[in-house]
């Protein structure tokens, strides 16, 4: 019903007050503010240590692993054993070290790309945003164009015509399709905050564009940033699964896509090796869900009803 | 046929059977009480903070049909009372004690089924931010069906809604319209409609027309008085504005620091009050009409509320303070017609106001007649006018808009020509829509006029700078010497940077000043606006600051280029009334003794009576009448200039008064 009363927010419509709020916790601690409120939420806490156990797996995969991923001296297709946890696969690998060090994979593309997403979001939507005029009209029809074309087609298509294989191709046609939905959101953010008092008066104090960008602007916008990371890097470690179980992924790296592509080639389904087939996408779902734990907190974050204070 | 005159209830809208509820008996309709408020207690207790006792053991009823008033400076718990009254507190805020009873029903243990129920039938209400709460995507006809499909109100809907529009004084048109085509004023009449959709009982206001411009404000406060003696719904009106809620109110509440101070019949609050808090407020009104407006102000601000204090909670403000006070916490206690919550008043010690002399206690800190704001009717010294700084000669702006295929222009200022002198202060006063924000964008260089010219001279310098044709860099450095107040404090400083930031920015950019240097200048300039000790407001962020605080230091950085022109755009309309005194003292103080030239720009009179020297009308782009202070305002000849005037809410003329 259309009441008059409670009005609810828009995610990140408050960055201002989320910002002075992350800046109050943060003067007690060593934290940064916005992480402290993440923290704070029970269901990102869990998200966060889940996402730190990926992190350490990642870091200290040659230890955990025990094995070479690429080293085929084992039997192959063997079931799960004592010397291999999850069995061999039909090029006689361990599947238990090439899904440790699947996670590097998937966290290296999720940062990478999701880095990369945020900076030319960031960078678009910053300058169609405050500048404004033209530009904005030219810019914002790139981002409408990156918003409407499904970014799954276009991602299988340039993986499959580009000449080279690789990680870094990956990335790049991750970030190629996934930036506008960040641009978008700070463009519209930076148009809130142009028309703000406070810019007008860093004018008036002789501040000059950049710098009211870089001081003014964007430390009201740091947690709409993060939030746009997080996001960006979820779509890329799901961007990069489904792309190299469809055997467009780099041959040379070994990640979870490829692990479940392998495996339904390598006939995982018709020897039996559950442990094959089931363990990459298991662990596929488990970093999913850390992260969407983790943006139950994010919502507290750009939603001050939403925090547990 | 009218639907809102009284009929039997229930003879069109299906209502939950309330009434069964209510206590038996002979009692007649006038004088049940139709909200009970018994010992309520809220509490903010956050994370991060100190528990917040907002509201502290507050009791009340009102009346079927009755009208009253909530007054207070913000801070002091108004708005945690409404809310807890309607039940819409949220984390962490919460009831800690106490009952709201409403029609019978107590509304502290209904669950939120039973509350949907009774929100918009029996009780709604009107924020000040209601009208940007609107559906956004939703037209102004949708929202009114969904009101009444949410309450199964089908048939005759179309009927009913062009009749509440009417009520407010809204043309059928807007239902085609959404939201953000609508003026402020216009949304809130929408939301006031809305509120009223299902005729309830209580209708709570809170703040409903601060904000809003005073012609428009008038309009909607006469439809509401209108509408009250029509349907007869009670209200309870809460404002920091005591000239509307004296103005409206059958009986006052007045509530300071999380408790109600005096509850007292309108007319009494206003020849005599007996709390010295109130008397404070009332200090802050004037007529600016008369030949010497004088008014005061409490200085200081509500406490900490997190911090357990004994005595009474007004000692450090109050004039009449004794040894008692700090001691010893008073009642609230009935004294001849009303209730008050003071010792001294107890025992019928409080001095005596003369009679019918409402502003202007000399108890509280007055303006000196020094400082400018005790304006008497002699005109200022002739010698004392310098040559202009600033020349606006016969100056039109034009906007066009194009709107696909259609052009459309607006003349925003028309034919205007103003001059601004050292130490002198002109106000530019009108509408919203008036163009007073345009002229302040093309004296600063931030537009261009259409035709006419912009002149600056700097007080040191004999060469004229044409400000209508400044670009770039000369434009930067031309606002060296012209400076900004802003309207809104909350929105003039970045909330994320300290105040010291702020104030260090004009001073490197213009001055060259580096290190400590800037640290050291920056705090002069705190102390020079009145916050002092300095050192404790540099590392403070802004949301630390009360608004008047936050004023002082937009100030502060204005000043710190060393300005030859301040304007001021609305400087006080956000503030609390009882803070605007202080603020205007201030910026008077400052253009005389810097001889600054100002150009005040507002839609109060009364502000423009204590602060400009010269007054400027301006209606639709045009200036329609010009002169010294008293004379516009003492004897407005324009007819746009008198409906300014009328539209004050003015608490000492009992003529205004309903009934
Ligand atoms: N940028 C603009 N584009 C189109 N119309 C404008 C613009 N700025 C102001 N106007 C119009 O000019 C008139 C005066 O506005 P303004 O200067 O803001 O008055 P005030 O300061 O009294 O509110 C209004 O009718 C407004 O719609
Ligand atoms: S009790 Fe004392 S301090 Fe409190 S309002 Fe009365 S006189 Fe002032
Ligand atoms: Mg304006």
């Amino acid at each position: 019903m259309s009441t008059p009363v409670p009005a609810v927010r828009a995610p990140g419509a408050d960055t201002e007050a989320v910002q002075v709020a992350t800046r109050v916790l943060g003067r007690g601690t060593r934290l940064p503010g916005w992480f402290v409120i993440l923290w704070r939420n029970g269901k990102c806490r869990l998200g966060l240590l889940m996402l730190a156990g990926f992190v350490l797996v990642a870091i200290f995969a040659p230890v955990i692993g025990r094995y070479d991923p690429r080293d085929d001296d084992f039997d192959t297709s063997a079931g799960p054993s004592a010397a291999h946890w999850l069995g061999t696969t039909a090029l006689g690998e361990d599947v238990f070290a090439q899904l440790v060090f699947g996670a590097r994979t998937s966290l290296v593309v999720g940062i990478a790309a999701g880095l990369l997403c945020t900076v030319i979001g960031l960078v678009v939507g910053l300058t169609a945003g405050y500048l404004g005029g033209w530009l904005d009209e030219v810019l914002s029809f790139f981002i409408n164009l990156g918003l409407v074309v499904p970014a799954l087609p276009l991602m299988v298509t340039l993986a499959a015509y580009s000449p080279v294989r690789g990680l870094t191709l990956i990335i790049l046609v991750i970030s190629v399709t996934g930036w506008a939905y960040g641009a978008r959101i700070k463009r519209s953010q930076i148009i809130t905050l142009r028309t703000r008092d406070y810019i007008t008066a860093a004018r008036f104090a002789g501040d000059r564009t950049a710098r009211i960008i870089a001081h003014e602007i964007v430390p009201n916008m740091t947690s709409l940033i993060v939030v746009g990371f997080m996001g960006a890097a979820l779509g890329a470690i799901g961007g990069e699964a489904g792309l190299a179980f469809l055997g467009l992924g780099d041959p040379q790296t070994v990640s979870w896509g490829t692990m479940l592509n392998q495996a339904s080639l390598g006939g995982a389904l018709l020897s039996g090796q559950w442990a094959w087939l089931i363990a990459p996408g298991a662990a596929l779902a488990l970093l999913i869900t850390s992260f969407t734990l983790i943006n139950f907190g994010i919502d507290a974050l750009s939603n001050p009803h939403l925090r547990e204070d | 046929m009218n639907l809102f005159q009284p009929e039997p209830r229930g003879a069109h809208t299906p209502r939950p059977t309330l009434r069964s509820d209510e206590p038996q008996g002979e009692v007649e309709k006038g004088s049940m009480a139709l909200l009970e408020v018994e010992n309520l207690s809220v509490t903010y207790a956050p994370r991060d903070a100190p528990v917040t006792r907002a509201v502290q053991d507050v009791s009340f009823r009102i009346r079927e049909g009755e009208f009253v008033g909530l007054l207070g400076e913000s801070g002091c718990g108004k708005s945690t009372l409404g809310n807890g009254i309607l039940r819409l507190l949220s984390p962490p805020a919460r009831i800690s004690g106490g009952r709201v009873v409403l029609d019978g029903v107590d509304l502290t243990g209904a669950d939120e089924e039973r509350l949907r129920g009774l929100r918009w039938t029996n009780l709604s209400t009107v924020f000040q931010s209601s009208m940007n709460s609107l559906n956004p995507v939703l037209r102004i006809e949708a929202q009114f069906a969904e009101t009444f499909a949410a309450h199964r109100v089908g048939e005759e809907v179309g009927a009913r809604v062009v009749e509440l529009l009417r009520m407010v004084s809204l043309d059928p048109g807007v239902l085609r319209a959404y939201p953000h085509e609508l003026s402020g004023g216009m949304r809130q009449r929408v939301a006031l409609a809305l509120a009223l959709a299902l005729r309830p009982r209580l209708v709570l206001l809170d703040e409903p027309t601060t904000g809003l411009d005073v012609v428009v404000q008038r309009n909607i406060l006469d439809r509401l008085a209108t509408l009250r003696h029509e349907l007869g719904f009670a209200v309870l009106f809460i404002s920091h504005d005591l000239g509307t809620v004296l103005e409206m109110a059958d009986r006052v509440m007045v509530m300071y620091a999380g408790e109600i101070v005096e509850d007292r019949p309108a007319p009494d609050l206003v020849r005599e009050a007996q709390h010295p808090y109130t008397r404070g407020l009332l200090g802050s009104y004037a007529d600016p009409r008369s030949a010497e407006v004088r008014v005061s102000y409490i200085p200081g601000r509500p406490p900490d509320l997190s911090v357990e204090q004994p005595g009474c909670r007004f000692t450090p403000r109050c004039p009449y303070a004794e040894d008692a006070c700090g001691q010893r916490r008073p009642e609230l206690r009935p004294d001849d017609g009303g209730l008050v919550r003071c010792l001294v008043a107890q025992d019928g010690r409080l001095p005596r106001t003369p009679a019918g002399a409402g502003p202007g206690l000399p108890v509280f800190v007055g303006f000196p007649a020094a400082a400018g704001l005790d304006r008497s009717a002699d005109p200022p010294p002739e010698q004392a006018v310098g040559d202009p700084v600033l020349l606006v000669d016969d100056v039109t702006k034009r906007y066009t808009t194009r709107r696909g295929l259609r052009t459309t222009s607006v003349d925003a200022v028309r034919g205007v020509s103003l001059a601004l002198r050292p130490g002198r202060v002109t106000a530019l006063v009108g509408q919203s829509g008036s163009g007073k924000t345009t002229i302040a964008r093309l004296v600063t260089g931030v537009e261009r006029p259409t035709s006419g010219q912009v002149r600056f001279t700097a007080a040191d310098s004999t060469t004229e700078v044409r400000v209508d044709r400044l670009r770039g860099r000369a434009l930067r450095d031309y606002r060296r010497h012209v400076q900004m107040i802003f309207q809104d404090p909350f929105s003039a400083l970045n909330p994320t940077r300290t105040v010291g930031y702020a104030l260090s920015r004009p001073l490197v950019n213009y001055h060259g000043l580096r290190g400590p240097a800037v640290r050291e200048r920056a705090a002069e300039l705190l102390e020079s606006v009145g916050l002092a000790p300095a050192g404790q407001f540099l590392d403070k962020l802004p949301h630390q600051l009360s608004g008047g605080q936050r004023q002082r230091v937009v100030t502060a950085r204005a000043l710190a280029p060393e300005p030859e022109i301040l304007i001021a755009d609305e400087p006080v309309s956000m503030l609390d009334v009882s803070i605007r005194a202080e603020i205007l003292e201030l910026l008077g103080k400052l253009v005389r003794t810097r001889r600054l030239a100002m150009l005040y720009i507002t839609h109060d009179l009364l502000s423009a009576r204590l602060l400009a020297d010269e007054v400027l009308v301006l209606n639709h782009g045009d200036l329609v009448e010009q002169g010294p202070t008293l004379e516009v305002v003492g004897a407005a000849r324009d007819d746009y200039t008198r409906l300014l005037l009328d539209s004050i809410p003015n608490p000492f003329s009992a003529a205004r008064r309903p009934g």
